[in-house]
């Protein structure tokens, strides 16, 4: 259960001011999936930050799953945020030095679960989204597709309560973003939470509802049934 | 998640060949550096140490005060009556023994078993007490009894070996064999002790009791020629035995020498510390253990700087994973403990590569420094030492880019923005950007670097001083020949140098007491009308033979030499401008004085020339004439007839003295014998030097390497719009050299003070001059230009086209 209250986010340089966010206020319940839309800087990858506890509003309140976190430090996120929530990137974000296995593992050696766990979790998430065949391999030698599901492998290993996706199906083809569409789908009818950002109105069509910035504002809501 | 760090270090560090080699290279310099300084250190600072109580023993020195000026002056050598007062009325101390200064004496083993050779060895001849005082161990028979009789001899292990044994057999064998010593008398091996370790300051092959060579000089407080060494007892303190020695001088030595006061230093402080200023311990070796201790600091902390800096540049590139890893739950002390991890791993390689380094550095090292310096990987306290460089080393150098690696901000570099990473890593232009941080580094390397070549310059300026310094005698073709057997044995001394000087290959001939560029031997006994009860009279004494002043070349003021017939000059004296100005003669010659020849006329002036090494000023002698025995035949040869001069001689010697073997040396050689340590210092600041300009360049190399690359677009951009090659590596090098500038700006100074004090320790210096920091920072430029420019002229003769399209 996520709730926010009068959302604010400033970002000041030395000559300008910018507002990013300007009084967002928006609840995701649980299992639900809701996509993010709206023009370039209207503030969606900055909202989706801040829900993703990688980054605190200048002003407002965030309830995350019963904790105000708004005013917390950052090392009290990153311990909330560690197994809570699974990212996935555009730009995928694989550590180009470590193989598809030892990526996906990542989460779990930050949570201290136990190699023999780790072990069938991980083989478990890469079975799941097909890249099994592919757990030695560098992320340079990967298709797209390929690097994004193990980017999604990463992001469920830890079974996390909440998935942020920021424009996944971005740097991809359209086979590959529909399988990608697919699996977050799938995720989010097994009781995952999914808030996604896009400029992809088909992608959109995956969720159920779909919130639209303009100048930091929320302007729309709709819903799907 | 240690494995997980491990594949991540290995993997980066293998992908990124040349930042990973510059970095395990210069850090393994650095740290090859520190090793064989820390070896040299501890070698310095274990001396004497191997001795069984060494706290309590204790080398003595006489500090005499002058009345009138407060003065002090500490002798390290002392008249021969003291060690028998001490051991008659010192309660304090256990043991006491003086030894005499150690010659090189001929040894020949005799009898049916010994195998038949002969050599020479140095040797003491030293008091009963000897064992009491230094407790070394006994391999075969009583040192402790055998040195008490006066007809026996204690040998070391080695002697015991080379003289008496056939190969594989046992040295014990030596136990009771008769040996000749000096050609002279017989004496039965009574005792074997071990070798003694290349740590101790004593070296010797042989003892023998004190009685056999006793003179009647040898009773005199006047004359100062013996090393005294005391045992305390047991919890007595140095200052109590130093109190209880007080006494000593007014007591017993008469009213000559009332002032001295004997004082102690512990042996274990005796290699360290040989320089007395005002009575106490000021310096020596201790400089040099700092100095170095200090170079292989710097030379580390340069190697660091450049890890620093490589990994700080680099970071763009560690950027991504960084972010990642905090958005997948790291913490931000587990990604410090990642890069922490990932640098002492560097400095594990770097390790390896310093050891095998170390390895095949060592004999080198070790000729150089006349050492015996071993890597003994048996030995614990070495294993230390690594694991302290290896940590030291990864934990300086990883602990700035683990901070700011760790504190990168994830939201803006997963967003994959190249401005946003950019802007975190810094580009120079903004101020407390890590760029500012890195100059700041580069600026503080190159500062050490010009200190560095300075320091060489500077060294090499005094030393070559040293080496063509006018010292007001003639060193060159002059060769001396000891005098030993036959050769010293009243008239034949004089008939030798006269057969000597009539070989045409040699222009002139003496004999003297001491080598005259380094005369020990002096005294207080002085006496000339008016000398007041509180002047200074120390003397330096010379004997001499005939010839003296022609053979060395000496430029006589008034006067005249010795003359050879008959026994006129037996009681006559020739003395130097020092002398004469401390007896405050203005015309000395003719002049009545009394000294060991009793009373006399000074017959000869002489101007001043150097006594002792440079870092002593000219102080008075004395010098009586010697035509019997004395210490050894100089001879100047004919220019160009240096071969033929040797080849007579030794023809010579076989002829007089055949139950020697000839040797003879060079007065230069033995001149440069007295500045060992200062060529020494001169090989390792130039070594250093060098190395710190290496590891400091492999750094810039690095960093322009980094520079070139990140700048790509740049210069694809400025090409396109016109810019030229010149251009465009003027662009790439201009940032480097205004930081090679400050850096020489920052170090000039500091060179200055630092050189300017080294340069006080001699008592004759070259000036500090102004070129040899003009050329230091030319120097230090000119490397960094040629580093730089390297990569500069790559990255300017790059195709445009090409940079501009992989944006």
């Amino acid at each position: 259960m996520i709730q926010t209250v009068n959302l604010q986010k400033l970002f000041a340089t030395e000559e300008v001011e910018t507002t990013a966010l300007n009084g967002i206020n928006m609840d995701v319940k649980d299992g639900e999936f809701v996509a993010i839309m709206g023009p370039s800087g209207c503030g969606k990858s900055t909202l989706l930050n801040i829900l993703g506890l990688l980054d605190n509003p200048s002003e407002g309140e965030y309830n995350f799953y019963g904790t105000a976190v708004a005013k917390m430090t950052e090392r009290q996120r990153a311990q909330l945020r560690k197994g809570s929530i699974g990212f996935v990137f555009q730009s995928f974000n694989l550590i180009d030095e470590l193989t598809v296995y030892e990526n996906v593992e990542l989460p779990l050696l930050y949570l201290k679960t136990p190699a023999d766990e780790r072990k069938i979790r991980v083989e478990e998430a890469l079975s799941r989204m097909n890249i099994m065949h592919r757990r030695n391999h560098f992320p340079q030698q990967l298709s797209g597709g390929q690097q994004q599901r193990t980017a999604i492998a990463r992001a469920v290993v830890a079974k996390p309560k909440l998935i942020l996706a920021d424009e996944p199906t971005g740097n991809l083809d359209s086979v590959n973003g529909e399988e990608v569409m697919k699996l977050l789908g799938e995720l989010n009818d097994e009781g995952t939470t999914i808030i996604m950002v896009t400029h992809s109105p088909y992608d959109a069509g995956f969720a159920h509802r779909i919130v639209n910035l303009f100048d930091g504002k929320v302007v729309t809501e709709n819903f799907h049934v | 998640m240690f494995r997980n760090y491990l594949k991540i270090a290995w993997r980066s560090l293998a992908k990124n060949k040349l930042f990973s080699g510059i970095n395990v290279f210069g850090l393994a310099l650095g740290m090859a550096c520190g090793l064989v300084i820390g070896l040299w250190v501890s070698d310095a600072l274990s001396y004497d140490r191997f001795l069984p109580d060494a706290e309590r023993i204790h080398f003595v020195r006489v500090n005499f005060q002058n009345p009138v000026t407060g003065e002090i002056a500490t002798n390290w050598v002392t008249p021969g009556p003291l060690q028998e007062v001490i051991a008659q009325h010192i309660p304090e101390v256990a043991a006491v023994t003086k030894i005499n200064y150690g010659p090189e004496l001929l040894i020949k083993p005799v009898g049916r078993s010994a195998a038949e050779k002969s050599g020479k060895e140095k040797g003491h001849y030293a008091t009963d007490d000897f064992f009491g005082v230094f407790d070394l161990p006994a391999l075969a028979g009583n040192p402790k009894v055998a040195l008490a009789q006066t007809n026996q001899i204690v040998i070391t292990r080695t002697v015991a070996e080379n003289y008496f044994t056939r190969s594989g057999s046992d040295y014990r064998q030596a136990l009771g064999k008769t040996l000749q010593l000096d050609n002279d008398k017989f004496y039965v091996v009574g005792a074997i002790i071990e070798n003694l370790p290349s740590t101790s300051t004593l070296q010797f092959g042989w003892l023998v009791n004190w009685k056999v060579q006793q003179q009647d000089w040898m009773k005199k407080w006047g004359n100062n020629s013996f090393q005294t060494f005391v045992r305390l007892q047991p919890n007595v303190t140095l200052e109590q035995a130093e109190k209880a020695m007080k006494i000593i001088y007014p007591r017993f030595a008469g009213k000559n020498f009332d002032i001295g006061r004997p004082t102690l230093q512990p042996i274990t402080d005796l290699h360290l510390y040989a320089d007395y200023k005002n009575g106490k311990a000021v310096g020596g070796r201790i400089e040099y253990v700092r100095i170095f201790s200090l170079v292989a600091l710097f030379i580390l902390l340069i190697a660091c700087i450049n890890f620093i800096n490589l990994a700080t540049a680099r970071s763009a590139m560690r950027a991504k994973e960084v972010g990642v890893r905090k958005v997948v739950g790291a913490l931000r002390s587990s990604l410090i403990g990642q890069f922490l991890g990932e640098s002492v791993l560097t400095s594990l390689l770097a390790i390896c590569l310093a050891l095998l380094m170390v390895a095949l550095a060592l004999p080198t090292f070790n000729t150089t420094f006349g050492k015996r310096l071993t890597l003994d990987l048996t030995n614990p306290v070495l294993w230390l030492g690594i694991a302290g460089l290896v940590l030291i080393t990864g934990f300086l150098s990883g602990s700035y880019p683990a901070l700011f690696l760790s504190g990168l901000q994830p939201v803006r570099i997963l967003k994959g923005t190249g401005l946003a990473i950019q802007m975190q890593v810094g580009n120079g232009r903004s101020a407390a950007s890590p760029a500012l941080f890195r100059q700041t580094l580069v600026v503080f390397q190159f500062s050490l670097s010009i200190f560095l070549i300075a320091g060489m310059l500077a060294v090499g300026q005094q030393m070559d001083y040293l080496r063509t310094k006018n010292l007001g005698l003639d060193r060159e073709n002059v060769i001396y020949v000891p005098l030993e057997g036959a050769l010293n044995a009243g008239n034949k001394t004089e008939t030798f140098r006269q057969e000597v000087m009539r070989q045409p290959s040699v222009a002139a001939a003496t004999t003297a007491s001491d080598l005259p560029l380094n005369i020990q031997s002096s005294s207080g006994d002085l006496e000339w009308p008016g000398k007041l009860p509180t002047t200074e009279s120390n003397v330096s004494t010379l004997e001499v033979g005939g010839d003296f002043i022609r053979t060395m070349n000496i430029k006589l003021l008034d006067g005249r030499d010795f003359r050879t017939a008959g026994l006129a000059d037996s009681a006559s004296y020739i003395i130097n401008e020092a002398t004469a100005r401390m007896m405050n003669m203005k015309a000395p010659v003719g002049q009545e004085v009394k000294f060991w020849r009793g009373k006399g006329r000074i017959v000869g002036l002489m101007k001043d020339f150097h006594l002792k090494s440079l870092h002593e000023a000219i102080s008075p002698l004395i010098m009586m004439y010697n035509p019997l025995e004395n210490g050894y035949l100089l001879v100047k040869t004919r220019a160009g007839q240096t071969q033929q001069a040797i080849a007579d001689l030794e023809r010579l010697t076989k002829q007089f003295n055949p139950n020697y073997p000839f040797s003879y040396h060079f007065v230069d050689e033995a001149y440069e014998q007295l500045y060992k340590t200062e060529q020494q210092v001169n090989t390792l600041v130039n070594s250093f030097g060098m190395l710190a300009i290496l590891i400091s360049c492999l750094g810039l190399f690095g960093l322009a390497a980094f520079t070139a690359e990140q700048r790509t677009k740049e210069i694809g951009v400025r090409k396109v719009l016109g810019a030229s090659v010149t251009n465009i590596i003027g662009l790439l090098s201009k940032d480097f050299l205004k930081l090679v500038m400050i850096a020489l700006i920052l170090a000039t100074p500091l060179a200055w003070l630092a050189l300017s004090k080294w340069l006080s320790s001699f008592e004759y210096s070259t000036g500090l001059s102004w070129w040899v920091f003009a050329l230091s920072g030319l120097m230090a430029i000119g490397i960094a230009m040629l580093t730089v420019s390297f990569q500069s002229i790559k990255a300017a003769l790059m195709n445009p086209v090409k940079s501009l399209r992989s944006e």
